[in-house]
């Protein structure tokens, strides 16, 4: 099938991430989310950055975090996560250094 | 259905204050929250732990339960149908759909049961019953070499589904993806509409693609170029050669200059990976390799380059 649009206006990614705009301009405030354009009538979202906004929603409803902390917890964990990714990546380069 | 112990759970005593059961049920989700924990467990284990929360939270909820767990946890089975007759109040979700909630849970404070996601679709939905249908996440795997040009994909995925009579099962899909030339390892895919049913006229869920590239036996990916080792004999190494190097393209000859060095890299240009501006590129990186065994002729050949030849290799080691 034919992918859809994957860009987004406010009012769109409110309805795909079933949030109130409140939420997504705190997420722009924190830094979180970084939409393309000057205001809210021509910010344009891309995918990742509904599931950014989904993820954030999650972690300030399951842990209770305030949307500062979110921000830190976010970027932390996004880091984590790209050094999780190169370390594998260095450990299979190092393995086929290494075997034989 | 077994008996659900909320205070195991969480970790503590029957008598726990509000206050101590809040800490825990923190403690315990940032350590099992999906978004946050890597323990092949989480999503299970942060159910769970979601549940037994949700009823110790809530006062009238709790003192249904300890009633419950004092006079009914050993013959549990035979209370239930007495116990979901008495309450018949709908839960109204806060952290789940209450669908994510174990039989244990509804037959105590109603709301029908739904199987948790299948396996492969991960993420847990989000979305109360009377907006649109739950949202799928699921990884899809991509080789290298389908991200050279955009190609068409079938992706297989569980979903709840919901019949006539409100029961609901899992159902598996398939849909064909196109996926754009380019694409990267983490990218994002939405395809609207195709996640989960939604309640009455609310519309379905949408489905998430994670893009995950498939380790190649072959090439290792380092941004947009790709990285290949070639093993090289140690005369080939010292004397050069010429080689037959794979790419994700077909074979291309390589020429492997005399004189050269394990972790020396070559770069072969506009053969890595596709980018929007234009291809990456292609490294060979070479390792010199010993044969596993050496004949007597050959052991009588190396003896006359080691007498022939003066080189130290450890030279770093004596300033």
């Amino acid at each position: 099938m034919e992918l859809n649009a994957q860009y987004f206006s406010l009012e769109e990614i409110c309805y795909a991430t079933q949030s109130p705009s409140q939420t997504i301009i705190e997420l722009i405030n924190q830094g979180i989310v970084e939409p393309e354009g000057s205001g809210p009538e021509t910010w344009i979202f891309d995918t990742q950055m509904i599931t950014v906004t989904k993820k954030a929603c999650r972690l300030h409803r399951d842990l209770d975090i305030d949307w500062s902390g979110i921000a830190l917890a976010i970027s932390l964990i996004e880091e984590l996560e790209q050094l999780r990714d190169e370390n594998q990546r260095l450990r299979k380069r190092l393995e086929r250094f290494l075997d034989q | 259905m077994d008996f659900q112990d909320y205070y195991k759970t969480l970790s503590v005593a029957p008598d726990a204050d509000s206050k101590t059961i809040k800490t825990a049920y923190r403690k315990l989700a940032r350590k099992y929250h999906p978004d946050v924990s890597e323990h092949h467990e989480a999503e299970e284990k942060f159910k769970e732990i979601a549940e037994a929360y949700e009823v110790l939270k809530d006062s009238k909820k709790r003192a249904q339960y300890d009633e419950l767990r004092e006079y009914g946890a050993q013959g549990y089975g035979q209370q239930q149908n007495q116990s979901q007759g008495g309450s018949g109040q709908q839960y109204s979700q806060s952290s789940f759909d209450q669908g994510d909630f174990s039989d244990f849970f509804s037959s105590i404070f109603g709301g029908a049961h739904q199987p948790g996601q299948g396996a492969g679709a991960h993420g847990f939905s989000t979305q109360s019953a009377a907006r649109k249908g739950q949202d799928i996440e699921t990884d899809m795997p991509i080789f290298l070499e389908d991200t050279l040009a955009t190609t068409s994909k079938p992706i297989s995925y569980s979903l709840p589904h919901r019949d006539a009579q409100g029961r609901v099962s899992q159902v598996n899909k398939t849909l064909n993806v196109k996926i754009p030339a380019g694409i990267v390892d983490g990218e994002r895919i939405r395809l609207k509409g195709q996640g989960g049913q939604g309640l009455g006229d609310a519309p379905p869920g949408d489905l998430y693609l994670r893009i995950r590239l498939v380790p190649h036996p072959l090439f290792d990916v380092e941004a947009h170029n790709l990285i290949i080792t070639v093993p090289l004999a140690p005369w080939e190494a010292a004397l050069g050669t010429s080689l037959e190097l794979p790419t994700l393209s077909g074979k291309i000859k390589l020429r492997i200059p005399a004189n050269s060095q394990t972790g020396q890299r070559l770069r072969i240009k506009g053969k890595g990976l596709v980018r929007k501006d234009g291809h990456g590129d292609l490294y060979a990186v070479l390792k010199v390799v010993m044969p596993d065994s050496v004949s007597e002729e050959s052991k009588q050949h190396w003896q006359q380059l080691a007498d022939a030849t003066a080189f130290d290799p450890r030279m770093e080691w004596r300033k």
